[in-house]
């Protein structure tokens, strides 16, 4: 069951660091067994570079099986390759045959400046998240797990929700370079469960705002991120994160503050001192 | 030789905890913003423990080593978290998850601490759904359950297959929150390159920023290290690219013992390999094993397509070897059966490295669209991965390293030997014994990090005197001068081989000789290997750009320090002559073929202690003792 | 409590979207009713100017349109900050290779070009009706005009990119308001071409008048007549 090798030309976006600028260079990869994964072939690239003395091209990958958020560029104009739903780890060479040129370059948005080739710098996502991604409750207090029983529809659309793996694929994809879908992914996945009722105000408009401030876009509902995203998250979370945004601009008397970690200032957060 | 003292509490296993917990001293919530505390890691442990500590009021500084805590490897987990709830009144109880746990770890696991962990189990699920956690759920609104290996009843919670993801986000939900308030300071993409121990206590790190490749200091009161397992130390396993034993190293470096590095547990459920350039596993859930039949063609070398091999040309091996349990029985069991058949010259598949999970009986029975109901996504991801329909034609598998047991060696309060330096989660060795139950990994991470260590570590900052520790101390000076010029010495090598190319190697040797099956000869054949190897590597290592961002520099720091621990992994492996659990000695087996416990001699933990470069670790014992359950033989058959 | 909660309905993308969408719906309501009142067209040349006259002699006349004013000022001046970052937005996402993954249509992917021609046409249209000598009558001024090519044409334009602008809008402005359901996606997706569908009458009428096809039928009217009497 030999199966064929074959060789393609990659085109590959090199760029020293964020300050530098970018340019694309060419390598011809050669031996590539349709079986191997997208990223294999890479490290089979980039084994030749090294032998030769040469750079490598850099580029982010951990757990290779999809589900760790950490891998993920642009092949063909396509965020996370050409496979639906799909992420670059988990795509294969079979996919391409003898000849092809693929071209691959790093997510691009404002919000996620490059770090190096394909590396982007994604902690925006993060300092989302800070602002009010999560439910207020200390350990050691919570009542037993079946207090509060949760239909099993809603259940399951909050974990609909709640898979994002935060590659942001989204961001990549998206025309205005918007955090929509996953602040909103973040937000339904809360809004849905009852957990989540009492800090709904807060959480909805607190992360509206510190996305706001971290220079992402607004959305124009074309449902790109959808198209993109790796684990089939809809759009509907955009519409229940406007719709919380209305019920907490309108019907909520609560007047949240932003967390003590946004007070000093709004874009250079959480993390390093 | 290492103050082996386990500090388990007195009186009955059932009033440990609580009893330990009412004599615990107290930090007064004014003062404990003057304690700063280091945590390595962001998985479930890591994260988790952050978010109690930093709610407690603590200062609170965490590393990763990935771009955000998210990444950690904890989010690939994907079957559940066992928790004794008994909402399913199927005669779950604590004791009976205490009993589960140390039964299946093999007895070689300390009870007081088994104990405690099936304790604070419930709470973890109580804590987790009032965090968000969407666990899957009946009709009826309430939690539902499902079974696992090695239990016979209902007590796994799962959030569809990708329950670790969402306990990690979880947890990571909380720290985040204690990030928002100040409390936690999240540092992403620093690797932890050494242990600072001042006065006999850890009282900081060294990091290497990644992308900078500056070496930064941080010191703090206590130093909690969650930087999980070393099943990397094989290449090929199902851990991520970055999960490595680097961390862990350096502090047995520095003086804390290291345990039961040879408890190491193979998943039978992988995708196997396609080729040389492979650069991971991919495992599907064990739950597969529910329902597929696990077989191999009864002729050596058969390579007809499986659809036309005809029944009594196929030996179920499993059925046909363990009629009680089947295709059920623990992974352990699983993985060695699939190695003998492999073994025997009837693996099949292009390698010849696999077995079939055949799921043509059931398609008959249930119905396809039942199959893809409850597996469908594992199908689409070996189609995914393998371009063969699952449905069709059986799938192939073969086993591979999944987690470790073995791990820095902690008392009770999960300190490790060295005052101040706490180990949680995968990292430590505690409480899976020899062996580790589906669905135990992310209970542990959680019981550690939000349970256990908001309670011990206040003790030990409350009844500690502490000195002055500031980065500018000699100490720090040293630790990072060392780290600099073990970076240096790599860069001053220049020779022909990446860092890569001796990973893989290490791994083949470790795999053929240290794998599913050990013995004498293999181990003592390996411990020249690696010595040698490891040789190589300082004098042949190949590395390219500067000290700033470089990945292949970090690649080459991990595999230098998988060289080095290899071999203790080798040693303990030689010296512990029974078989237990995922260690398999076969010089130690029951006629049958089976594992042999040799409880006499091996009722221990063997502790390793770090004696300097170039000399042969020592070993420490700590006795276990069984007081309320008395070590019996597994069987399945 | 905040009484100026309604500042962050500017001070926020997804405020601004919100007012961007009511605003846009409103609009687009307002021309339902232009549209019927076009409708009366047909209906001739009595309809239509008794149906303008309403109009003008009705005092609440002025305030809709000073209304309709403000919605297309607030309409157009979100429009242009939310684009205005979006194209910043853009200008750092410059791929090499650029692909649509399925989500865009015509519509969302023209909804600057298509605003920026019916602002035009807008400008357009209002000097030429609103402020134009009506002393033969509107319908005779409609008429005349849709008899000429070239005014014609500017209206087909307008027209067509009102459609596309609203194949999106519609269901755009829907979903930024939070209604999206899985059992009224599809409904609501149909209902926004269905909109744009209508919004292309405007150009139908034209073309009726500029085929001279209100003649014909007046011819033919009587020839029926005349057969009659034969």
């Amino acid at each position: 069951m030999e199966k064929n090798k074959f060789s393609i030309t990659l085109r590959v976006w090199k760029q020293k660091d964020a300050s530098s600028k970018g340019y694309f260079e060419s390598y011809k990869v050669e031996g590539i067994i349709p079986d191997m994964s997208f990223l294999e072939m890479i490290d089979v690239l980039n084994e030749k570079l090294i032998k030769q003395g040469k750079e490598p091209i850099f580029f982010e990958s951990d757990c290779r099986e999809g589900i760790c958020g950490c891998c993920g560029f642009v092949v063909d104009g396509n965020p996370h390759g050409p496979d639906e739903h799909s992420t670059v780890c988990q795509l294969h060479m079979r996919r391409f045959k003898e000849g092809d040129v693929v071209t691959i370059e790093p997510f691009r948005a404002k919000s996620f400046p490059i770090i190096k080739d394909l590396i982007v710098d994604r902690s925006a996502l993060d300092k989302i998240i800070a602002a009010g991604g999560y439910i207020s409750v200390n350990v050691g207090s919570a009542p037993d797990a079946n207090t509060i029983p949760v239909d099993k529809n809603t259940a399951e659309k909050a974990m609909d929700y709640a898979t994002c793996i935060g590659c942001g694929a989204c961001v990549a994809s998206c025309p205005n370079s918007a955090a929509m879908l996953f602040t909103g992914a973040k937000i339904a996945h809360l809004a849905y469960l009852p957990q989540g009722k009492p800090e709904r105000t807060k959480r909805v408009l607190n992360m509206i705002k510190v996305m706001d401030s971290l220079g992402f876009g607004n959305c124009t509902n074309e449902y790109e991120c959808e198209a993109v995203c790796p684990k089939e998250i809809k759009v509907g979370a955009i519409a229940k994160m406007n719709r919380e945004f209305l019920f907490a601009n309108f019907l909520s008397e609560e007047e949240p503050q932003l967390p003590p970690v946004f007070h000093k200032s709004t874009v250079d957060v959480p993390e390093d001192e | 030789m290492l103050k082996l003292d386990a500090k388990i509490p007195s009186g009955h296993i059932e009033q440990k905890w609580d009893s330990y917990k009412f004599n615990a001293k107290l930090v007064n919530p004014n003062n404990r913003r003057k304690f700063d505390v280091i945590i390595v890691g962001t998985g479930l442990a890591g994260a988790s423990a952050a978010a109690s500590l930093g709610e407690a009021g603590y200062n609170v500084m965490i590393f990763t080593i990935s771009e955000t805590p998210r990444r950690a490897h904890s989010i690939a987990a994907q079957g559940g978290i066992n928790a004794s709830k008994n909402y399913r009144y199927d005669g779950d109880s604590v004791y009976r998850l205490f009993y589960d746990t140390l039964k299946g770890g093999d007895y070689r696991a300390r009870e007081a601490n088994v104990y405690r962990l099936a304790q604070v189990s419930s709470q973890i699920i109580d804590h987790c759904v009032a965090t968000g956690v969407p666990f899957a759920r009946e009709y009826g609104g309430l939690l539902d359950t499902r079974s696992f290996g090695g239990a016979q009843l209902q007590r796994t919670f799962y959030a569809r297959g990708q329950t670790g993801q969402q306990l990690l986000l979880g947890a990571y939900s909380q720290m985040m929150r204690q990030v928002s308030e100040g409390n936690v300071k999240i540092f992403t993409r620093r690797e932890m390159m050494d242990l600072v121990v001042k006065n006999g206590k850890a009282r900081g790190i060294v990091v290497r920023n990644l992308l900078t490749g500056e070496l930064e200091r941080y010191a703090a009161h206590a130093v909690l290290l969650a930087t999980g397992g070393y099943s990397n130390v094989f290449y090929l396993s199902t851990n991520a690219a970055a999960c490595n034993v680097g961390a862990a190293w350096s502090c047995y470096k520095k003086g804390a013992g290291f345990a039961n590095p040879c408890f190491t547990q193979i998943h039978p459920t992988c995708i196997p390999r396609s080729g040389e350039h492979q650069s991971k596993l991919t495992l599907m859930s064990e739950s597969l094993r529910n329902d597929g039949r696990v077989w191999v063609p009864k002729n050596k070398g058969d390579k007809r397509n499986p659809n036309d091999i005809p029944e009594n040309e196929r030996d179920y091996y499993l059925e046909r070897m363990y009629p009680a349990f089947g295709n059920l029985v623990p992974r352990d069991i699983a993985s060695r059966a699939a190695k003998k058949m492999i073994d025997e010259g009837r693996g099949v598949g292009p390698t010849g490295e696999a077995v079939y999970l055949d799921f043509r009986d059931e398609i008959k029975r249930q119905g396809l669209d039942k199959i893809k109901e409850k597996y469908g996504n594992l199908f689409d991801m070996y189609y995914r991965i393998t371009d063969e329909d699952g449905y069709k034609s059986p799938m192939r598998i073969y086993p591979a390293p999944h987690y470790t047991m073995g791990g820095l060696w902690v008392d009770y309060n999960l300190m490790s030997t060295i005052p101040g330096l706490f180990v949680m989660g995968e990292a430590n060795f505690s409480d899976h014994g020899a062996n580790r139950l589906g669905a135990s990994a992310l209970m542990q991470g959680l019981a550690d990090g939000y349970f256990v260590i908001s309670s011990t570590l206040p003790n030990y900052l409350a009844s500690t005197k502490f000195e002055e520790a500031h980065i500018e101390d000699s100490e720090f000076n040293d630790s990072e001068n060392s780290v600099r010029s073990e970076i240096k010495k790599l860069f001053s090598i220049k020779g022909n081989k990446t860092p890569n190319e001796f990973h893989k190697e290490l791994g083949n040797i470790m795999w053929e000789n240290c794998g599913m099956g050990r013995s004498e000869e293999k181990l003592k054949k390996a411990l020249k290997l690696v010595p040698s190897l490891r040789d190589e590597f300082r004098n042949n290592l190949k590395l390219v750009g500067d000290e700033g961002f470089n990945q292949t520099l970090e690649k080459a720091i991990r595999v230098r320090d998988f060289l080095e621990f290899a071999e203790l992994l080798l040693k303990d492996a030689l010296y512990r002559k029974e078989s237990c659990g995922g260690h398999f000695r076969e010089e130690s087996k029951t006629p049958e073929g089976e594992a042999q416990r040799d409880d006499e001699n091996f009722a221990h933990v063997a502790v390793w202690e770090y004696a300097g470069e170039n000399k042969e670790a020592e070993l420490n014992k700590e006795q276990l003792t069984f007081e309320y359950l008395k070590p019996s033989t597994r069987s399945y058959k | 409590m905040n009484y100026l909660f309604l500042f962050r309905m500017i001070k926020t993308s997804v405020g601004r979207k919100q007012l961007m969408a009511v605003t846009g719906l409103l609009i687009a309501s307002f021309l339902f009713i232009h549209l019927a009142g076009n409708l009366l067209l047909f209906k001739g040349e009595d309809w239509y100017n008794g149906w303008s006259e309403l109009l003008i002699a009705n005092p609440a006349t002025i305030y809709i349109e000073i209304g309709l004013l403000f919605l297309f000022i607030i309409h157009i001046t979100m429009a242009v900050w939310v684009r205005t970052e979006d194209l910043i937005n853009a200008s750092y996402r410059k791929y090499d290779m650029s692909r649509w993954h399925g989500g865009r249509t015509i519509g969302s992917a023209t909804m600057l070009y298509t605003a920026i021609i019916i602002l035009v046409y807008l400008v357009f249209h209002i000097i030429h009706f609103r402020f134009a000598d009506k002393s033969i009558g509107v319908y005779q001024m409609v008429v005349s005009a849709f008899r000429s090519p070239l005014f014609v044409s500017i209206y087909i334009i307008g027209s067509v990119a009102l459609a596309l602008h609203l194949s999106h809008g519609f269901q755009s402005a829907l979903e930024t308001l939070g209604i999206n359901h899985i059992k009224y996606n599809v409904y609501i997706k149909i209902a926004g071409y269905l909109v744009a569908v209508c919004m292309v009458f405007f150009a139908v009428i034209s073309l009726y008048f500029y085929f001279g096809l209100d003649l014909r039928e007046i011819a033919d009217a009587s020839n029926i007549v005349e057969m009659t009497i034969e």
